[in-house]
């Protein structure tokens, strides 16, 4: 096993520089630091209305921290608590630079926990971005940043992917200092490029495995290589990953999942996942005749996305379009259920797009077979056994592009909530498709293994 | 015979009803309920009749007309079964007095399998009227004459407990919701309810709860309808800590969520029913982390029929530009759009029904069919 640092959510994992303990408790002291001044603060003002929320936020994230930490192994720095320190400065800062800088969907008065929120503050909260630029951040970085936060770049593979363009440019642009070697130095340097993305969005598993993939590689450069040439190696390492984790595994799962696809089938999917959509248009270039049934739902509507794909060729694909709601009505004809994934984890339960698991439940009860693309790149060390454990909540301002009428705005006693997330039980599914062949969801675990461990 | 209502004035209003139901202007299953009461007693008043076959045959006629317009709306049916159940019981005090009353333990599985107690109250007021003689040679009209009255007063008790429906359903809605009131921890300990879609029983139900508990409620929004915001508004506007999500984080939530609160379109025989389409799937996904489902509703909604494959008998569609509207008019030419309008529920994923004086109201075994 390629020693996991951070045992479960691999996706924050990357977060932190896991070869500079030194520099991580610096920042950790730096934060508790930060934390305790504004503490000290909100007492001095205690008069003021914003204050205690912000102080009982805080507290709160506390509370959270120490629960969430049971669960875990022992964790150097729960990332749950990385993520509140940020929320409280993101939600410091927008009170403070709301008017100067009017970004979209900010111009709400600061969020205010009403107290039966906090069954949901561990989830990856809304975060304004672009207000804190915080030390010597990339352009390329930043830019990436604001797209992923506005949900411009969305997609587990299209964010790995883009993350990865985009560090190929740091390592370019990077020169490493004169009393400092390259594999020592280039990791501090990229932490807080991570940071920042992290900060816009909560990482995904993806992103985690192939930035701990990233470390593996820039911890190997020999000292003796000249820089140029360690940064062009570097840089062909990452085209290479995502060469042969995403590119090539996305064409051997399309063409292992295409042969489940037979003559007069109905696959249903829901809202979009890139390797379904390479499947389903694949199929339908080798001829076969099938239909699709397209499933979609709010928070983000992807489904519409894949509609005008499959049925924007010049012969297109048969499609049926409903939401969520008249799953029931419309899985009676369905021959397969064909889904993508953002993360597996190992005890074979998919981590999807919210609405997965209810799709995969209810094809589950009408005995259609539940088939889920997930290349290995995307397969987690940890277990998860709850939707409801580690999610992420959809800001109002990215929902609100994506419907008609105007969602309701959050008032006293009401909250809007959009988690993006669930996670789909191993007993539903009956088949993952990977670019290692077709296993079922209980074989997942020995999948690192067999790829001779050092890739995961 | 006297069988076809004469008055142009009813039949009219007959007619006026059987199309809006058939275009959908009116929908709902208490909107329906109260329409068919309203031109029933438009129809009775204007009604000429000289026995009781006669009016129970114009009744029943008006009732095929009105159902055959929209099947789905069972509460009509059930509506004009409970307006007929009032004739007889009426006809029965005023000739032959008061009736043996059956014993009163009841429930849906005797129901099906035994029809139902007969009437016991409501009978004295039509104990004064005195003699009541079913075709009069010298004045036939004296049948209706003495009648009428009485079922005018049928009638309006029934419009009466519609009016009242929700504060009978509510009337326990403590017993179902605990809230933990140990001060500073109860944000954490309290009860978290979870409901979709728009439905004023369980509206109500909530609200009332809502002043002897403390409680949380998530709704789903319930697209393409979104009703579901409607419900978030005036629950959060009444105290309650509310929630909006979107239908597909309902599997997500559920390992949060105590109860499974929903309001039913029409309840069947086999105890079935028929729900806002979204109500399958959330109450699978209770079933799945075996949460607790509790449906809410009005006795009115209770049928008398039922068939093995509501599956099928379920669909029925609604407007597809909900779900796809013109704005993506490239997609909407290539693709199919549905929007089903109702999820059939079995009766193994309910828990329990909470509806109003089951005891007191039904319909005669006779009437099941119009």
């Amino acid at each position: 096993m390629p020693v996991p640092i951070i045992a479960d959510p691999p996706p924050f994992a990357g977060g932190k520089p896991q070869g500079q303990p030194a520099q991580q408790a610096m920042t950790r002291a730096e934060r508790r630091e930060l934390q305790e001044k504004q503490r000290a603060a909100k007492a001095a003002l205690k008069g003021q209305p914003p204050q205690p929320k912000e102080s009982s936020q805080g507290k709160q994230s506390q509370g959270t921290v120490t629960t969430a930490g049971q669960a875990k192994a022992k964790t150097p720095s729960t990332p749950s608590k990385k993520a509140f320190a940020g929320d409280i400065q993101g939600s410091k800062a927008s009170t403070s630079k709301d008017l100067s800088l009017g970004l979209v969907g900010e111009d709400m008065p600061p969020k205010q926990l009403s107290h039966g929120l906090r069954i949901f503050s561990h989830f990856g909260q809304p975060k304004p971005v672009g207000h804190t630029v915080k030390g010597d951040i990339h352009p390329a970085i930043i830019r990436l940043g604001l797209l992923y936060s506005d949900f411009k770049i969305c997609g587990a593979n299209a964010r790995c992917i883009a993350m990865l363009t985009a560090f190929k440019q740091v390592i370019q642009d990077y020169t490493t200092p004169s009393h400092s070697t390259i594999s020592r130095h280039l990791m501090t340097h990229l932490s807080p490029q991570i940071t920042h993305l992290v900060s816009a969005r909560p990482m995904s598993v993806t992103m985690g495995n192939a930035i701990r993939e990233l470390k593996l590689e820039i911890s190997a450069i020999d000292i003796d290589v000249i820089e140029q040439d360690a940064k062009e190696s570097l840089c062909l390492k990452i085209d290479n990953y995502i060469r042969d984790r995403i590119i090539i595994a996305d064409e051997v799962i399309q063409e292992l999942a295409g042969k489940k696809i037979k003559d007069g089938d109905v696959i249903l999917t829901y809202a979009k996942s890139s390797v379904v959509e390479k499947v389903l248009l694949e199929a339908q270039e080798e001829g076969k005749k099938f239909s699709v049934i397209v499933i979609d739902s709010k928070p983000l509507l992807e489904g519409k996305i894949l509609l005008r794909s499959l049925t924007s060729g010049p012969n297109p694909i048969p499609c049926t379009y409903a939401l969520l709601p008249a799953l029931p009505s419309l899985l009676t004809q369905v021959t397969m259920v064909l889904v993508g994934a953002h993360a597996l984890f190992s005890n074979g339960a998919v981590y999807s797009r919210a609405g997965t698991a209810m799709i995969a439940m209810m094809a589950k009860t009408n005995s259609v077979p539940v088939v889920v693309c997930c290349e290995t790149y995307k397969f987690s060390d940890g277990v998860m056994v709850d939707g409801f454990t580690r999610n992420e909540l959809v800001p109002l301002s990215v929902t609100q592009k994506n419907s008609r009428s105007h969602d309701i705005v959050p008032a006293l006693n009401l909250d809007n909530l959009n988690p993006l997330y669930d996670l789909t039980p191993p007993t539903y599914i009956t088949a993952v498709v990977t670019e290692v062949g077709l296993i079922p969801p209980s074989s997942i675990s020995s999948i690192p293994l067999a790829l001779g461990k050092a890739s995961l | 015979m006297v069988s076809e209502p004469r008055s142009a004035a009813a039949n009219r209003s007959v007619e006026v009803l059987a199309s809006k139901l058939r275009r959908r202007q009116i929908v709902g299953s208490r909107a329906t309920a109260l329409e068919t009461l309203l031109v029933l007693r438009q129809v009775i008043a204007k009604a000429r009749f000289s026995n009781l076959e006669q009016l129970v045959a114009i009744i029943r006629d008006v009732g095929r007309r009105l159902v055959d317009a929209q099947p789905k709306e069972h509460s009509v049916g059930n509506t004009v079964r409970k307006v007929l159940h009032h004739i007889r019981e009426e006809f029965h005090a005023a000739t032959r007095g008061v009736e043996v009353p059956k014993p009163a333990s009841f429930s849906i599985s005797k129901f099906v399998l035994q029809g139902q107690p007969r009437k016991q109250v409501a009978v004295q007021k039509s104990e004064a009227k005195g003699t009541l003689r079913e075709n009069d040679p010298d004045d036939p009209d004296s049948f209706a004459r003495g009648l009428k009255p009485v079922l005018m007063e049928a009638i309006q008790d029934v419009l009466d407990e519609l009016e009242t429906v929700y504060d009978n359903v509510s009337k326990n809605a403590k017993d179902h919701i605990h809230s933990d009131n140990l001060g500073y921890s109860h944000d954490y300990a309290s009860e978290i309810i979870l409901t979709l879609g728009m439905s004023k029983t369980v509206e109500q139900f909530l609200k009332a709860a809502a002043h002897v508990r403390n409680y949380s409620v998530i709704v789903a929004e319930t697209a393409p309808s979104y009703n579901g915001r409607e419900m978030a508004k005036s629950l959060s506007s009444s105290g309650i800590s509310t929630f909006l999500v979107p239908d597909s984080s309902i599997f997500a939530l559920m390992s949060r969520v105590n109860k499974v609160i929903l309001g039913a379109h029409v309840i069947l025989a086999n105890g079935g029913m028929f729900a806002v389409s979204g109500s399958l799937m959330a109450a699978t996904a209770a079933r799945a982390h075996s949460t607790p489902v509790v449906v809410c509703a009005g006795q009115f909604k209770l049928t008398p029929l039922w068939n093995l494959y509501h599956e099928y008998g379920a669909l029925d569609f609604g407007n597809p530009s909900d779900v796809l509207g013109f704005e993506n008019g490239d997609l909407v030419d290539k693709v199919d759009v549905v929007n089903p309008y109702y999820d059939y529920v079995q009766p193994e994923l309910i828990d329990a029904y909470i509806t109003n004086e089951l005891l007191k109201e039904t319909y005669d075994d006779e009437d099941n069919e119009l």
